[in-house]
């Protein structure tokens, strides 16, 4: 069987030569090691041995550049047939590129080289500037020091005015500290649309019966929360390492912007205070956080948080666990929204909330049905009473 | 402070070490009756006499010999080689005899001689008689070479010379001896290998050597004009080096040019940036930029000659060159 003769990869990158002229014509004997043709690659020119004896029986490719590997000839014994090649058109030569524009003031790189004096570089190595990302104006495009140190002031001549340092207060690093660790606890969200129809009929008759206690949607939310807590006891619960802890009171927090930043006190027994009594001790703690009056106890021991963001027209979001409680309901705004009911369209004052729940003490159907329970009191307030 | 040029700031060390020292004489070609070819030595003569002031035969390489061979004896002799050029004819006795002796005897002997020579174009001298030398001799392990550049430094660097029991080769600028300049009413003499700072600067040092200072001189005070400020630097002694000082300032501008009127190529200034890029390269923030002499004969046509050496432009585009200007 004849021997194809193969383009060969005479160095490292290279991937095609040029077959300049066979030094052998069909038919002609020739023996291993004797010259064969004369390749033209991006090094050299020079001629390649035959690593086969016998007869040329063909050329496949008399001339031209051809791909290394591809076959361009066959040796073998005298009349014997080969199999057909199909001569590779001969690669046209490249268009030669648009010779590049000088910009030798921006382009400091030669061969991936930096051009950057000494003391630039060790101005970069000493600030830990990358001189890669410089641009340099010395002569030839050389990063000079001027360079490095232009570029380090740059930065801080935009962020500096920007921001001022204020050493972090303690709320600020508890807040730093604990959304921290929420972050790690494994959580899941479920959401959910309740007309707010009945709920807000309900909030501004009761405004009007006892204008001095002004109750809220977030009081409304406090009683039904609280309600759906003991309605879903498994809920109402926390996780720690070795054990599911249960609480038999919902101790319901309030997630309160105070000047300082977010606290959130806590309605304590929310489940055994009437609406007006929430309310009362609810403007109570809103009051004294935003005062800074808050003690202790009244940030202590809640096994749930409402957030509600809804005053501030937030159509919806997803709160961060409030650790180490097991879920957080997070209250957008109520807006009018049409919707499809009974083959009609209504216009519905709807409100969105979003349960997060640690998904190590809670599963999602008990975070649904407990979410479901919300709804549904909210869309009739008068089975939470 | 009285005023002297730098020819008679020579001729004050040399008279007033002749005054207060038997040992210390001059010898050289024509420096008696005729007072030196640059007029040096004038008067002289007159007041020391013949035996202090020898005239010699035209071979310098017998009057190098000669001044080397007293100061073995325990003399403080000053040769003049009229020429830099011709320190070739005495190169023999300075390079193999002088600088070595001292070595040899193994410290029982001392040279305390010195070579005074002077050099420089300007004046169409020809290619013979303008050579700036001095690298030559720097080359040399056992010389001290001197090469000052205004009536103060030559004064007490020749006095230092003339006491320092070493050979010392002594260069003097043909065109500096009509500079005129403050000295200290009694001689200071300067200590060998201490450099001067003739100008503070921030952006860029000069080391410069000889004419290139006021050249120097001249094209800071144009840069200064454009925001640059130059710092010039004049070594004064050429070996021993004050490595310090240089590296000192341009360690604070950060950039740095030589400068002399020998030809570029193996000159001073070669060993200058060297010593620049090796000390001081973590704080080099341009090349070393070098002044000097193109590679050629001086020619004997003015603006020929003019055309070969440097002068004040050269340095200021030097200076341009390495703020990148």
């Amino acid at each position: 069987m004849a021997t194809e003769v193969r383009l060969p990869r005479l160095g490292q990158g290279m991937e095609s030569g040029t077959i300049v002229r066979w030094l052998k014509s069909e038919g002609e004997a020739v023996a291993k090691g004797e010259p064969l043709y004369e390749l033209d690659t991006d090094k050299v020119t020079q001629e390649v041995e035959a690593e086969a004896s016998g007869v040329l029986l063909k050329i496949a490719v008399p001339e031209g550049e051809v791909e290394v590997g591809r076959t361009i000839g066959f040796i073998g014994k005298e009349g014997e047939s080969v199999a057909a090649v199909e001569a590779p058109a001969p690669k046209p030569k490249e268009a030669q590129p648009a010779p590049k524009e000088e910009k030798r003031v921006s382009e400091p790189t030669t061969n991936g080289r930096i051009k950057a004096s000494p003391l630039a570089r060790r101005l970069a190595r000493e600030r830990g500037i990358d001189l890669a990302s410089l641009r340099g104006t010395g002569p030839e495009g050389r990063i000079v020091a001027e360079d490095v140190q232009r570029s380090e002031e740059a930065p801080r001549a935009v962020a500096a005015p920007a921001a001022t340092s204020t050493p972090l207060s303690n709320v600020r690093k508890t807040i730093a500290r604990r959304l921290t660790e929420a972050w790690t606890v494994p959580a899941f969200t479920l959401t959910v649309s309740a007309d707010m129809s009945r709920a807000n009929e309900l909030v501004e008759r009761r405004r009007e019966l006892e204008p001095d206690v002004r109750i809220t949607i977030t009081d409304l939310l406090t009683r039904i929360c609280a309600q759906a807590l003991v309605r879903h006891p498994a809920m109402n619960v926390q996780y720690t390492v070795d054990a599911l802890l249960a609480f038999p009171n919902a101790n319901v927090g309030i997630a309160v912007a105070a000047p300082q930043g977010l606290v959130v006190p806590v309605v304590h027994n929310a489940e055994q205070l009437t609406l007006g009594q929430i309310a009362q001790v609810r403007s109570d703690l809103v009051s004294r956080a935003r005062d800074g009056k808050l003690r202790t106890e009244d940030l202590e021991g809640g096994t749930f948080t409402i957030s509600n963001l809804g005053m501030f027209a937030v159509d919806q979001f997803v709160a961060v666990l409030n650790p180490p409680q097991a879920s957080i309901l997070a209250v957008g705004a109520t807006s009018e929204q049409v919707v499809p009911r009974d083959g009609e369209l209504h216009v519905l004052p709807l409100m969105t909330m979003t349960l997060t729940c640690d998904h190590r003490a809670v599963d999602g159907a008990t975070g649904a049905e407990f979410l479901n329970t919300i709804k549904t009191f909210l869309e009739d307030p008068g089975l939470a009473l | 402070m009285p005023e002297l040029s730098y020819r008679e700031a020579v001729r004050d060390a040399l008279s007033t070490a002749m005054r207060q020292d038997d040992d210390v004489f001059i010898m050289g070609e024509d420096i008696a009756e005729m007072g030196g070819s640059m007029g040096v030595t004038h008067g002289m003569l007159e007041e020391f006499g013949a035996e202090r002031v020898r005239n010699t035969p035209i071979s310098e390489m017998a009057l190098a010999g000669a001044a080397i061979g007293a100061a073995m004896q325990g003399m403080r002799p000053i040769a003049e080689i009229m020429y830099e050029d011709f320190m070739t004819l005495a190169a023999e006795q300075v390079v193999n005899q002088a600088a070595k002796l001292r070595y040899m005897s193994g410290g029982q002997l001392t040279v305390p001689v010195v070579f005074r020579t002077q050099g420089g174009a300007g004046w169409s001298p020809g290619a013979q008689h303008a050579q700036q030398l001095e690298a030559w001799f720097v080359h040399i392990p056992g010389l001290k070479v001197v090469f000052a550049s205004t009536p103060e430094d030559v004064r007490g660097l020749l006095w230092s010379s003339i006491y320092d029991d070493n050979p010392v080769v002594f260069f003097e600028h043909r065109t500096l001896y009509g500079i005129k300049g403050e000295v200290p009413e009694k001689i200071e003499p300067i200590p060998i290998g201490k450099a001067r700072v003739h100008r503070e600067g921030e952006d860029v040092t000069v080391v410069a050597t000889g004419r290139l200072v006021h050249e120097s001189l001249q094209a800071a005070e144009e840069a200064e004009k454009e925001g640059i400020s130059v710092e010039i630097v004049d070594p004064r002694t050429l070996q021993p080096l004050d490595e310090e000082t240089i590296v000192a300032s341009v360690k604070k501008t950060n950039r740095a040019v030589v400068a002399h009127e020998a030809v570029t190529r193996m000159g001073f200034g070669a060993e200058v940036a060297s010593v620049i890029q090796y000390q001081a390269f973590d704080w080099l923030d341009a090349p070393v930029e070098r002044v000097g002499a193109k590679f050629s004969p001086l020619p004997f046509a003015p603006v020929m000659e003019q055309f070969v050496v440097p002068h004040a432009d050269d340095v200021l585009a030097a200076i341009k060159r390495t703020v990148g200007k």
